[in-house]
């Protein structure tokens, strides 16, 4: 062994093995068994059809776009709370502390329970509905509808702890005074947060959004029990194809997927990065 | 005319007092410098004068105006932080027109009011920076520039030099100096650094414990002052416990010394270190009268001058000589000659913690 270390051409390898080699084993290996896997028919030879299909198929160009609109969708609503719940939380109230270990707890709640919660509360017959009927309200349809209220609403609320949690530290990162300087140059309260504060906690925001986005787009159990019959995302066509046993069109499917994650993570690298150049963003927090 | 004028200014938090009622005024281009230790309460008056803290009680005027109500965005004052608080994310120039695009000041005017402070500020060619490529002392004057473009009627100083090297701080001291005489703006500054307050200040506010102890010129509060905290912040002194009887007063070892007026019983007396006359005895002890007691017990050697410490009776003094040919030696007698018309201090309590 001491031998081995004092080579110097084995020694990185060794050094790099437990972090590098883990990554391989676990994640480059499965993937790159699932691109192959996509790229074979059943008698093992080359063809590209289970990806031309994807494209081709209207269901699947369908499931495509409902994967990208589920994974947006909640993500626009999500920042249009946690943004608003992240200054509120800045802010000393009574209860303060109580309510910032609360609203972490769906962090805790698979996505299942949190589906199934939705229909017993928004379905028609369901807990709201019941409780507004004497009322004389009804809920419309909310779950498993055309639009996918049901869907946005479980990701929702799975969403905004973790979006909160990160867009909260972004904006504690930036120093009190820079605020106070933004008011004490004219800037009113609204001013100094629009040109000062969210320029500055863009770059949590902006993690937090992509982080959530490729989380909810990829999802499985929510659209499956709230989500419309009509449009199913990748994710859940992807079980289908796995139950009947095509495991190329499933392989070639998740490769889709990967792929548009991946996209948007890249571009999100390259986005911050150059804006890290042009405005010396890198150092600011 | 006074420019600022607070009156009775209190803050509380909770049960405790952090300012008791705090008055001061600033005439028009004056500069006023509060000068205390850390936890004075000196940054929490600068805080509610510029409005990003809310006192308890009091009023603030500003140009004869009441201010104290208004948001800070509304008070037509510029501060310059401890921490410069610049916009990471922004240009100098971009920092510098903030302050104007949100008071509307029309473009060319902009123009010309960066261009200035960018000039006096010796910041010329720095505009397209980033704060982060900028020295200590460069994005302090960005601070200071940003700060002069508003044009305020009132400028703050939040211990600005605190954050730099003492080289840098000595600069800069004498360059805000230049700049205020310069530009004529009305300032409050703001620091725990006695040799800063004396250099740059028109008068000077001393505060301890949330009060405001004395007012006065650096040379009055240095020479004459009132009060045994002022003496001890300001600079070095022996602070010395006296009996005073008409105009005469024993000091600790019995020694009789002149006042400046008329006393009776116990009280107090602040004699700088340079204002006692030391000289070193003969060896062969001919004047014993005035040395006997007197003992040099240490000296530090300050370059301009020498710093002894002088045991007599159970006190030990400090005693400072400029321009000595040579320095008197430890464990050698001393003769001490004491200022005429010393004034007695109306703190009575004897603070030694404070020299």
């Amino acid at each position: 062994m001491s031998m081995l270390l004092r080579d110097r051409r084995m020694l990185l390898p060794l050094l790099l093995a437990p972090g590098v080699g883990y990554l391989l084993l676990f994640f480059g290996g499965p993937l790159a068994s699932a691109f192959i896997g996509s790229l074979r028919l059943e008698d093992g030879s080359f063809t590209l059809d289970w990806y031309s299909r994807i494209f081709t198929r209207p269901s699947m160009l369908r499931g495509l776009g409902t994967s990208i609109y589920f994974g947006v969708a909640p993500v626009v609503v999500s920042l249009l709370v946690s943004v608003p719940l992240s200054l509120a939380i800045r802010r000393h109230f009574v209860g303060r502390k109580l309510f910032s270990g609360l609203y972490k707890l769906p962090l805790a709640v698979p996505g299942i329970i949190v589906g199934l919660m939705i229909i017993v509360l928004f379905e028609r017959g369901g807990f709201i509905d019941r409780a507004i009927a004497p009322l004389g309200f009804g809920l419309p349809k909310l779950v498993r509808d055309d639009w996918g209220v049901g869907v946005i609403l479980a990701s929702v609320w799975k969403q905004i702890p973790f979006m909160t949690l990160i867009i909260t530290s972004a904006f504690a990162a930036i120093p009190e005074d820079i605020r106070f300087a933004g008011r004490t140059l004219g800037a009113s309260r609204l001013a100094t947060f629009f040109f000062v504060e969210v320029p500055l906690a863009m770059p949590g925001i902006t993690a937090a959004v992509l982080l959530t986005f490729i989380g909810s787009m990829g999802s499985y159990a929510i659209p499956d029990i709230v989500g419309p019959p009509t449009a199913r995302p990748l994710s859940v066509l992807m079980v289908e194809e796995f139950n009947l046993g095509r495991f190329p069109q499933v392989f070639a499917m998740g490769m889709v997927l990967s792929a548009f994650a991946v996209a948007v993570l890249v571009a999100y690298y390259t986005l911050t990065s150059r804006i890290g150049d042009a405005h010396g963003r890198g150092d600011a927090r | 005319m006074s420019m600022l004028e607070i009156t009775d200014i209190t803050k509380d938090y909770g049960a405790s007092r952090a300012l008791h009622p705090v008055s001061l005024s600033v005439d028009e281009g004056e500069f006023v410098t509060i000068l205390g230790p850390s936890g004075c309460g000196k940054s929490s008056l600068l805080r509610i004068v510029m409005g990003i803290s809310q006192q308890s009680g009091g009023e603030i005027r500003l140009a004869g105006k009441r201010i104290d109500m208004l948001p800070p965005e509304r008070r037509d004052i510029a501060m310059v932080f401890q921490s410069y608080a610049l916009f990471p994310h922004m240009t100098v120039e971009q920092n510098l027109r903030f302050g104007l695009r949100m008071k509307n000041v029309a473009k060319a005017e902009q123009q010309r009011r960066i261009a200035h402070a960018m000039e006096i500020c010796t910041l010329t060619g720095l505009s397209s920076r980033m704060p982060r490529q900028l020295s200590g002392g460069q994005q302090q004057r960005v601070a200071l520039a940003r700060a002069i473009v508003m044009q305020p009627n009132l400028l703050l100083f939040d211990e600005p030099l605190s954050n730099l090297d003492a080289k840098l701080r000595d600069t800069l001291r004498h360059e805000l100096v230049a700049l205020h005489r310069r530009i004529g703006a009305t300032s409050l500054y703001v620091t725990h650094d006695q040799a800063e307050a004396m250099a740059m200040s028109d008068r000077i506010v001393v505060m301890n414990a949330g009060r405001v102890i004395e007012v006065g010129t650096p040379l009055e509060l240095y020479r004459s002052p009132r009060q045994a905290f002022t003496a001890g912040f300001l600079g070095q002194t022996n602070l010395l416990a006296v009996t005073a009887s008409g105009r005469k007063a024993h000091l600790p070892w019995g020694q009789l010394v002149d006042l400046a007026e008329d006393a009776a019983g116990p009280g107090q007396v602040s004699v700088r270190p340079e204002s006692i006359g030391i000289r070193a005895c003969d060896r062969g002890g001919r004047d014993t009268g005035s040395c006997a007691p007197a003992t040099v017990a240490g000296v530090s050697f300050m370059g301009a001058s020498a710093l002894y410490t002088v045991a007599i009776g159970d006190t030990l003094l400090k005693v400072s000589q400029a321009g000595g040919d040579a320095l008197i030696e430890p464990g050698r007698t001393v003769a001490l000659s004491f200022p005429d018309r010393l004034p007695l201090l109306e703190d009575r309590a004897p603070d030694r913690e404070a020299a």
